[in-house]
């Protein structure tokens, strides 16, 4: 199930109904301003605006998952390294026998730990609520080149496409009697025959889609056609640009003095 | 003692519906030249698939050749069963026709007498003699479908599955494939033919069995099996031709050539 | 009498580094409308000879054309594909090769096509859901194409085609993935399309479903044509028997002794079978 791949979900919420410009620009700056404000409050206010946009987006199971997955064994590896090994460390928090925590190391962590948190949780949010077709279409609808816009869309479908083709070959190889599982020299083993087909394929795959563009008219001189519409609003204009100038403000407002 | 059984399967794709209604399954297969049959998405080649463990049932038992498929790995299984795909270049990756034929017996370490004479055999049988040393990719496609049958034979499995192997092969090319899998039949060996092709079934395959939606219309000998007109359309199948002249001149059901001529003289 | 739709001078052509033509002393005149089916062995040239009509034959794949092929009165040379692609649609063997590859719904890979031509939005939509109707595939229209089977992925890139409004259809064996049932839709749907007076050329193994088909016949051999006529004729002469072969009734009267010439269709077979041989 190929199409599985997309992480979208279909959905009517505010976010799945956001224009996908003012979405692609809340992430981006979202992730910036994570990084750029100084301090952990603020960081925490932007990781809890994140976490009500992902519960009004009803993704929130999906999202746990992802960060039991991803995000807990990042926190836990950061703040057990900062805590106890920072060079900055001096504050006890709390001794175990010999090994002592320090506050310093558990506020860099919590900081660092924070960002990574918001910089995934927005790209999650984002693939969650936001079909690649339609970030694409609406570039294209803002004057990118549909040849570049091709590039994007067909980028977007070769990890699905790769995969789905590496399945069958391993279904055929296996079929013939090569163990694909097991121990390292077994894997080795099947290297060859797995990837000299994938990569025989690939290339074939691409000549033929060269070839389905050309007959399908792909590169007429023709006025671009609207695929659809995305409703837009002056609410999520003014979002959009307060957003991309917050930015720079932010990053202006660090150099003076931000703390 | 059937060759090969299926009781009560129950499979599912993940997130899709069940691919054969409760209670699942059920069909018995024994040696000889058996055809699939069936509409498209009617479960046939999840069937085969199931049969070496490509895919492994929710619930049920399956058995082939003496072997609980449960309990076996594919690269094992592959050692009973000669299965071939719709599409050669999902496998073929050796730089020729005979390295390529050889890889199977080679993988599952036959000794090397048994390779040699495998892989001869199998050469010989589908049409490559004197292809030893061309890269596979260097033929046509109708041709790599053969190296891939080849492929499947040279282990000299005791079952043999091939996924719609007339799929755009011209006259003489089903000729062989029709003496081949007459000859692997007569041998006693287990051979399953998925296809649209019911002149095939009728010339080729004694056996068949009919599948649709998941569920075992019929499964029996060959040339009764185009009897209910009602079946064969929801199946989406239609009679060999010579069955439909046959009939269409009031002679009685005829499923292949030899036997419409003989009747007709009659 | 309208222009003819695609014709052949005296066309060879050879693949890039191939030492041999594929295809070689061609000469074949279709006119507006007809329906032309085209057979014959394993390496014959059908492919190419649809590659050529389409032009894809020197444009994509290089290679050395010698003599003229136009269509719809625009010589190949003059042309590009994409440009072609407006009145001329090519179905390949493979319907996977006919996937953009950028679209992650069915009814959006049906309209990738009108979308390149510049079609107003409204009448896009009017097409597509026309197209999947046609084909059968309305139920599947908001599926990923990759998820598709291998007979539904020939049906969308069937009706990928179609929503393009070709008046010149080339299909490479249109329905090798389709069971029975598949296969007959399709044709029905061709030859609605055959009767408003598109013209196609369908490369096709099935000489029965040909014969029943087509008014005429192409058979080819090793890259050249051996015989073009009404498929009673071409199936009754010897050198298309040894070579390309026989639909089954003709096979079928053939071992029956019965007199030529001898027929190629089940109406036809049934007579010919009923009559007592004098």
């Amino acid at each position: 199930m190929a199409g599985g791949l997309s992480l979208y979900q279909e959905g009517a919420s505010l976010l799945h109904r956001a224009h996908p410009l003012t979405k692609g620009v809340f992430t981006l700056s979202v992730i910036a301003l994570a990084f750029i404000v100084p301090s952990l409050y603020w960081i925490l206010a932007i990781a809890l605006i994140l976490l009500i946009l992902v519960i009004v987006a009803g993704v929130l199971r999906r999202l746990i998952a992802v960060a039991l997955a991803l995000l807990l064994p990042i926190a836990v590896l950061l703040l057990a390294v900062q805590g106890f090994a920072n060079p900055a460390n001096h504050t006890v928090l709390f001794a175990i026998g010999p090994v002592v925590y320090y506050t310093e190391g558990l506020y860099i962590a919590a900081i660092a730990a924070l960002r990574i948190t918001c910089l995934v949780v927005a790209t999650f949010l984002f693939s969650f609520t936001t079909r690649p077709a339609d970030i694409t279409e609406a570039l294209m609808q803002r004057g990118l080149s549909p040849a570049m816009g091709y590039v994007v869309q067909s980028a977007l479908q070769i990890i699905p496409q790769t995969l789905d083709m590496a399945g069958r070959i391993q279904d055929a190889q296996r079929s013939r009697g090569l163990e694909t599982e097991g121990s390292l020299p077994k894997r080795a083993r099947a290297y060859l025959p797995l990837m000299l087909p994938l990569v025989l394929s690939s290339l074939v795959a691409t000549q033929e889609r060269a070839m389905a563009l050309e007959v399908r008219g792909f590169g007429l001189p023709v006025k671009r056609v609207r695929r659809y519409e995305f409703a837009d609003s002056a609410v999520q204009r003014v979002t959009r640009w307060a957003l991309a100038l917050a930015v720079p403000a932010a990053i202006v407002a660090r150099l003076l003095g931000w703390k | 003692m059937p060759d090969i059984s299926l009781e009560k399967v129950l499979f599912s794709y993940p997130g899709g519906v069940e691919v054969y209604p409760e209670p699942g399954l059920t069909l018995a297969l024994e040696s000889g030249v058996t055809a699939l049959v069936g509409e498209n998405g009617a479960g046939k080649t999840t069937l085969t698939k199931l049969l070496i463990g490509l895919l492994r049932p929710r619930s049920g038992d399956i058995n082939v050749a003496g072997l609980d498929v449960s309990k076996t790995t594919v690269a094992a299984m592959a050692k009973t069963v000669g299965y071939t795909f719709q599409n050669p270049d999902d496998q073929l990756f050796e730089r020729t026709v005979k390295a390529e034929v050889t890889f199977g017996p080679r993988v599952l370490k036959r000794p090397p007498a048994d390779v040699e004479r495998g892989v001869a055999a199998a050469i010989k049988a589908c049409g490559l003699a004197g292809k030893e040393d061309v890269h596979p990719h260097d033929l046509g496609l109708s041709e790599r479908k053969w190296v891939a049958i080849a492929s499947a034979l040279a282990s000299e499995p005791s079952v043999v599955v091939l996924d719609e192997p007339t799929l755009g092969q011209d006259y003489p090319s089903r000729q062989r494939l029709r003496e081949l899998v007459m000859r692997l039949g007569s041998e006693g060996k287990i051979v399953l033919v998925v296809t649209h092709d019911m002149d095939f079934v009728g010339e080729a395959c004694p056996t068949t069995v009919v599948l649709s939606h998941g569920a075992v219309r019929y499964a029996g000998p060959t040339s009764n099996a185009f009897g209910d007109r009602a079946l064969l359309k929801e199946a989406g199948i239609e009679p060999p031709h010579v069955t439909e002249l046959a009939q269409a001149i009031g002679l009685r059901q005829c499923v292949n050539e030899a036997e419409f001529l003989a009747t007709w003289r009659r | 009498m309208s222009e003819p739709a695609v014709v052949f001078e005296d066309v060879g052509y050879a693949y890039e580094e191939a030492p041999h033509e594929a295809v070689s002393d061609i000469n074949l005149r279709i006119e507006a409308g007809e329906w032309v089916g085209v057979t014959g062995p394993t390496n014959a040239g059908k492919s190419t000879l649809c590659l050529l009509a389409m032009g894809l034959a020197p444009h994509f794949f290089g290679g050395k054309l010698r003599g003229k092929v136009t269509v719809l009165g625009t010589e190949s040379r003059a042309i590009k594909v994409i440009e072609r692609s407006t009145d001329v649609g090519l179905l390949f063997q493979n319907p996977f090769t006919q996937i953009s590859g950028a679209r992650e719904r069915v009814h959006e890979e049906v309209a990738f096509g009108p979308e390149c031509h510049g079609v107003a939005p409204a009448e896009i939509e009017a097409r597509v859901g026309e197209a999947m109707d046609l084909v059968g595939i309305s139920a599947l229209a908001a599926r990923h194409p990759l998820d598709l089977s291998g007979g539904q992925l020939q049906r969308l890139a069937l009706a990928s085609l179609l929503a393009m409004r070709p008046k010149v259809l080339l299909l490479d064996e249109p329905t090798s993935q389709l069971d029975p049932a598949g296969t007959a839709a399709i044709f029905e749907v061709l030859s609605g399309l055959h009767q408003s007076g598109i013209t196609i050329v369908m490369v096709e193994h099935r000489l029965e479903t040909l014969c029943e088909l087509c008014p005429r016949i192409v058979a080819m051999v090793t890259g050249r044509i051996l015989a073009d006529g009404a498929p009673q004729e071409v199936f009754n002469r010897e050198v298309v028997q040894e070579r390309v072969g026989l639909p089954v009734y003709t096979r079928l009267a053939r071992s029956a002794a019965l007199p030529a010439p001898r027929p190629v269709r089940l109406s036809e077979s049934a007579k010919a079978f009923r009559t007592p041989i004098a």
